[in-house]
């Protein structure tokens, strides 16, 4: 069984809603495929003619290349496989993502790995806002896997993520890990206001401390922090330890918080300063 | 069959099923590892009365242990997966969390799992905190000098327990030469450790005594000073000392190896250093599911 490659016939146009393209489902054969309806807009469309499709790469690999077409909700439910975008993504992709690897070749839109549970979201670019959250109304974000993305992100990184890795190589927005639960956030550049707002658990790794500091969370001055090398070796591995941060050492300054709710989440700050 | 001509007896060892597991302990320097693996695997030399059997298996470098420091793999093995736990738990949290600097690790990733830090994380009162890096699961718990990193949990394997051989040999200084060369050899098979003090016993057992209540008393078959006294004397002229290796190890193939590596180690010294016969123990086959046969293990 080989690989799958889409390539989308029309740039521009209304988002293509990609949910139920899996590389699940290239065991079905490519006609299974072929015949599934997509929603464009306010329309239903065959796959095929949304799409042309060609045997290729490596096998229980989906290759898509969206040219100027804006694809939401590519690998959406995933639970094996691999996903490759050659390009940009629309909204939600990898949203709620159970295994498996979506890698994207550009950037993302916002609630990406949006309640994700599992396996592996890279993206090489940027990514938009509620990167790991919840979905609208719903009470959990990001349960488990990991997401990495190449530049930066926008607000609500993380927002009441429960589990799973989330590393930034860039900035992130305001509100970053506000309501978090568990769960690691890494973050190369700097941080938008309000990091950490009600901050129940969870660790935020940052190079250098916040401005202004975080309200709600206490200093508790540098220690040594062990499990630091563990996520510098496990991301280092994965390319993805932000480049400004240090290579060697665990020391690291902590900030307890946010206290206002009784939380005991931790924002490490590790240049100390 | 002899060998560098030492006699090898036509017998086996009889060895047990056990579960073991490996744990890897780090430290700032090599002298805390070995502070706190010292103290870890102190008292466990015989599941008889020591709950478990455990040893270091090897020093490790800093290139082979998960957080980039001095460490050390160490093998414990019980009767069950139960008195195992009990064990590791007892044993991390008063030996290895104590030593300052110390983490501790699995060491064997594939098996049935038995708690770890899962057990030791209520020392933390509240302020342990869990996390999963790289699909392996921690417990960060706060103590005195910092924190103690544990991992969640370690994985159980089914072992072999009490792989053996004895040496016989003409003095004192004879077979305590054969028996450390033995030791320096099966240290460097992987998978195995030697749980008594030094890697050797002096005082083999025999199953059940003269006195109700005891399981096991002194080999008397093997005690050079009641060779005249006791009928089923196994110990021949010209023998006045003998010791015995046990071998713990995470699969039969392993204890054979360090079998192998033992019993040639020692008949390196040959006759004429003093080595006189290689034996093994056993209760005629009726007790243990495993029988290492020296010829076939040397063959």
């Amino acid at each position: 069984m080989s690989g799958l490659i889409l390539t989308a016939r029309e740039a521009g146009g209304p988002p293509i809603d990609m949910t139920g393209v899996l590389p699940e489902r290239l065991a079905e054969g490519d006609d299974a495929l072929a015949g599934l309806f997509l929603i464009r807009g306010r329309e239903r469309h065959r796959l095929d003619d949304l799409f042309a499709l060609q045997t290729g790469g490596p096998s229980g690999t989906l290759i898509l290349r969206p040219g100027g077409a804006v694809l939401d909700g590519v690998g959406t439910g995933m639970t094996a496989g691999e996903i490759l975008v050659a390009g940009n993504c629309g909204a939600y992709a990898g949203r709620g993502m159970r295994g498996g690897t979506l890698i994207v070749e550009g950037g993302c839109g916002a609630f990406a790995a949006a309640e994700m549970a599992g396996g592996r979201v890279r993206i090489a670019g940027d990514a938009g806002d509620f990167l790991g959250a919840p979905l609208a109304g719903s009470p959990r974000g990001m349960s488990g896997g990991s997401v990495t993305v190449g530049g930066n992100a926008g607000d609500r990184v993380g927002e009441r993520m429960r589990r799973g890795l989330i590393a930034v190589q860039g900035r992130v927005g305001s509100l970053c890990g506000a309501r978090m639960i568990a769960g690691t956030i890494v973050v190369g550049g700097g941080c938008g206001p309000e990091l950490g707002l009600a901050m129940r658990r969870g660790s935020i790794l940052l190079s250098h401390a916040p401005a202004p500091p975080p309200a709600g969370f206490e200093d508790g001055g540098i220690n040594d922090w062990l499990f630091l090398e563990l996520v510098r070796r496990d991301l280092t591995a994965a390319g993805a330890w932000p480049v400004g941060f240090p290579t060697m050492g665990t020391r690291a300054r902590r900030l307890l918080g946010d206290r206002s709710v009784g939380g005991v989440g931790e924002v490490f700050i590790l240049s100390g300063m | 069959m002899k060998l560098n001509g030492v006699h090898i007896e036509e017998t086996f060892a009889e060895a047990f099923p056990m579960l073991g597991t490996r744990l890897i302990v780090t430290a700032d320097t090599p002298a805390w590892v070995q502070a706190a693996v010292v103290s870890m695997t102190g008292f466990a030399t015989s599941v008889i009365d020591c709950g478990c059997e455990a040893a270091v298996e090897r020093l490790l470098s800093t290139e082979e242990t998960p957080d980039g420091r001095p460490g050390a793999a160490v093998l414990l093995f019980a009767i069950s997966k139960e008195e195992l736990a009990k064990q590791v738990g007892r044993r991390v949290g008063q030996c290895v969390m104590t030593s300052p600097g110390s983490a501790c690790y699995a060491g064997l990733l594939e098996g049935a799992p038995i708690p770890l830090g899962n057990r030791l994380r209520y020392f933390g009162d509240g302020w342990q905190i869990a996390k999963r890096i790289g699909g392996r699961r921690f417990w960060r718990i706060p103590v005195m000098d910092g924190e103690f990193l544990c991992e969640a949990t370690t994985a159980v394997v089914e072992g072999v327990g009490g792989g053996n051989f004895i040496i016989l040999a003409a003095d004192r200084h004879a077979s305590l030469a054969a028996a450390q060369a033995a030791v320096m050899a099966i240290r460097e098979v992987p998978g195995t450790i030697l749980p008594f003090p030094g890697g050797v016993v002096r005082s083999g057992s025999k199953i059940g005594a003269k006195y109700k209540g005891l399981i096991a008393s002194t080999n008397t078959a093997f005690c050079p000073t009641l060779r005249r006294a006791v009928a089923s004397s196994l110990v021949p002229e010209g023998v006045e000392s003998i010791l015995e290796l046990v071998i713990d190890g995470v699969s039969p193939e392993a204890v054979v190896a360090a079998m192998r590596a033992g019993i040639g180690a020692a008949v390196g010294l040959g006759a004429g250093g003093g080595v006189v016969s290689i034996t093994a123990g056993n209760y005629g086959g009726k007790l243990g599911r495993y029988q290492f046969h020296l010829h076939e293990v040397m063959a």
